[in-house]
């Protein structure tokens, strides 16, 4: 966070417009449609000048495993924020790119669908703080301590949400747990017509 | 067991000729001792969604070629992860279908609550205990209203075959006939066939006054159709049964040609085998060379072990999106069988379909031990999954996918089973036989 980066909301609103191309389904094995590691691969090249190894793409092309989709699609869209001319035209950010898509974007995407990071307000600045916290920047305009308070309340805003939405989760399996135990408890037997 | 037959909670929709037959069916000198009060608990409500079901099921059939998806699928799979917390927690949902992961009974088993959709009410919550056939025990969620609709699509299934199922006020429509050491029976009355009964009975001696009361009380009821597996279908074909019913109908287990042909003999009416699950309902109806698919909206894929559709004419896994009851809404679920998709004018075939071959076991007085009995006494030892042979020496190999909690208890349970002196040898292994269906239950001889 030590430099001065671009304008927060120019970050934002690029994440709004995020074209559609970078919205298709990730490929994953041989379904979905867009490559994951060659857009990492071009955003690097285009961040540094660089090719990167096939060692550093091969998280974004671990095969089969459709449970990445969330992660791999959010992938895709931080390649669309990063590909601003902004950081094209200073040719430092491509280490720390990509070191933030192989390693923290994982948590990230753990708890948020990735279709929020383009349709809701606060999920878009989270990701555009994140971003640039882990490539070294803040947004244009704030000190240290404001960007840091920013990304703090809206961490502690998400982290609220997801911890509302767990316990709300955590009551309804309880409740359903116990509706099952009830029904046991009555033993009777509802008819059904055949065996399975 | 008698009472509950009063309760108007247990049958909301109950009529006097209705109460009259449920009273006849416990009353009747001839009856078994039921395990439970039976109920149906259908509402007026329930009764408008099952015959809105039956409308659809008997509209003509909307057409699907290979790779062809139902209009309704975009929907049911934005509202699963919208509303499902299951398939909630993998983000979003992908605007392609084959992006979808799969998802199969050890997620169902683990924690078939988060299958829910969080806008579903709980009333009437109905659970269904598996025997988990293919290796792992699952309780099933589900409602009164989806149970009646086994009854159009087995009419459905029945007309298929030339059978009218047609329900007459004051007589017995169906009778599930099972063999085993212990199950849930009842009577019960369905409104959906008009106020006729719907029987759960077992054939094992235990359940009866006098062995003889068995034939004598199946002849009084004289239903329209049988329902059961290959194994209890076996047993009834040993009473001296004086009535014929108009079709037999076959779940749960494979039925080999061979059985099917010395049924139909026996009984001088259609023998027919339906595809069926606990998850799903009844899926498919034997006709001719194959399975025809009978739900309108549950869409059947067969899947290759990495999830992608496999060609024409290939074996894959039966893997089925959608159905019809709600607190199971189903996303590409793997069912553990296997068949190739076929497509023959508007209807979608299951060609090969290799389902649960049913197995007897040899006790130790030489007592057949039906595989529904194993399931049911390992049950409370949550084994993860585990596969049981007997060798031609009647020697039993138990195989278990990981750790036993309580080896002894395990060793206890199926020697009470088998009886003394059953030889057994039970082994911890890492994983069972992955490919294909795991054949759970296997003798030598067969």
């Amino acid at each position: 966070m030590k430099a001065e980066g671009p304008q927060l909301e120019m970050l934002t609103r690029r994440l709004a417009e995020c074209p559609t191309d970078f919205l298709l389904d990730p490929r994953i094995g041989s379904s979905g449609l867009i490559p994951v590691a060659a857009v990492v691969s071009d955003l690097i090249r285009d961040l540094s000048g660089k090719t990167p190894t096939a060692q550093e793409m091969a998280t974004f092309q671990k095969s089969g495993d459709r449970k990445l989709y969330n992660y791999l699609s959010t992938v895709l869209v931080v390649c669309w924020l990063l590909n601003d001319p902004w950081f094209r035209s200073r040719s430092q950010f491509a280490p720390a790119a990509l070191r933030f898509l192989s390693n923290e974007l994982i948590e990230i995407a753990s708890t948020t669908p990735v279709r929020k990071f383009t349709s809701d307000p606060d999920r878009r600045e989270e990701l555009v703080r994140r971003c640039l916290k882990e490539i070294g920047l803040r947004p244009s305009g704030e000190s240290i301590v404001q960007a840091q308070d920013r990304l703090t309340t809206l961490n502690t805003i998400e982290r609220q949400q997801v911890i509302r939405a767990a316990r709300e989760a955590e009551a309804r399996a309880q409740k359903i747990r116990q509706e099952m135990a009830a029904k046991r408890a009555a033993a009777e037997s509802d008819a059904k017509a055949m065996r399975e | 067991m008698a009472g509950g037959f009063h309760n108007k909670n247990l049958f909301p929709l109950l009529s006097e000729e209705g109460h009259r037959l449920l009273q006849w069916l416990h009353e009747h000198k001839y009856a078994p001792h039921y395990t439970h009060p039976g109920c149906d608990r259908l509402t007026a409500e329930g009764l408008e969604k099952v015959r809105a079901f039956e409308a659809e099921l008997d509209s003509p059939q909307q057409s699907r070629r290979n790779g062809e998806m139902p209009d309704w699928l975009k929907e049911h799979v934005e509202t699963c992860y919208r509303d499902v917390p299951f398939y909630r927690r993998s983000g979003s949902a992908p605007s392609n279908f084959t992006s979808i992961p799969t998802t199969n009974r050890r997620d169902l088993s683990r924690e078939p609550w988060a299958f829910v959709p969080d806008s579903q009410p709980l009333n009437d919550l109905v659970i269904y205990q598996t025997s988990g056939t293919t290796g792992h025990p699952l309780d099933v969620l589900t409602h009164p209203t989806p149970l009646a609709m086994y009854l159009p699509l087995l009419r459905t299934a029945l007309a298929m075959h030339g059978v009218k199922l047609e329900g007459h006020c004051g007589r017995v429509s169906i009778i599930l006939v099972c063999f085993q050491k212990s199950t849930y029976t009842y009577a019960s009355i369905s409104p959906v066939l008009n106020q006729a009964g719907l029987v759960k009975i077992n054939l094992n001696p235990a359940d009866w006054r006098d062995i003889s009361h068995m034939a004598k009380f199946l002849d009084a009821c004289d239903p329209e159709i049988y329902t059961g597996d290959p194994i209890s279908f076996a047993e009834l074909s040993r009473l001296p049964l004086q009535t014929r019913p108009k079709a037999i109908v076959s779940t749960a287990m494979t039925l080999l040609p061979g059985r099917r042909h010395r049924l139909e003999q026996h009984f001088g009416c259609p023998v027919i085998d339906i595809y069926s699950m606990n998850e799903t309902g009844p899926i498919a109806v034997w006709l001719r060379e194959a399975h025809v698919v009978l739900q309108k909206r549950l869409y059947i894929e067969v899947l290759d072990r990495d999830g992608f559709s496999c060609p024409s004419g290939v074996h894959g896994e039966v893997t089925v999106t959608g159905g019809f009851n709600p607190f199971l809404p189903l996303l590409k679920y793997r069912t553990g069988d296997w068949a190739r998709l076929a497509f023959h004018g508007t209807q979608v075939l299951l060609e090969g379909l290799e389902g649960r071959p049913p197995v007897i076991f040899r006790g130790r007085r030489g007592q057949p031990i039906n595989n529904i009995d194993v399931s049911t006494v390992l049950k409370p030892l949550l084994l993860v999954q585990y596969s049981l042979h007997q060798n031609r020496d009647d020697s039993l190999h138990l195989r278990v996918h990981g750790r036993i909690q309580d080896q002894n208890r395990l060793r206890d349970i199926i020697i009470s089973l088998f009886g003394e002196g059953q030889r057994l040898f039970v082994e911890e292994v890492d994983s069972l036989p992955a490919a294909g269906k795991i054949l759970q239950y296997s003798r030598d001889d067969e």
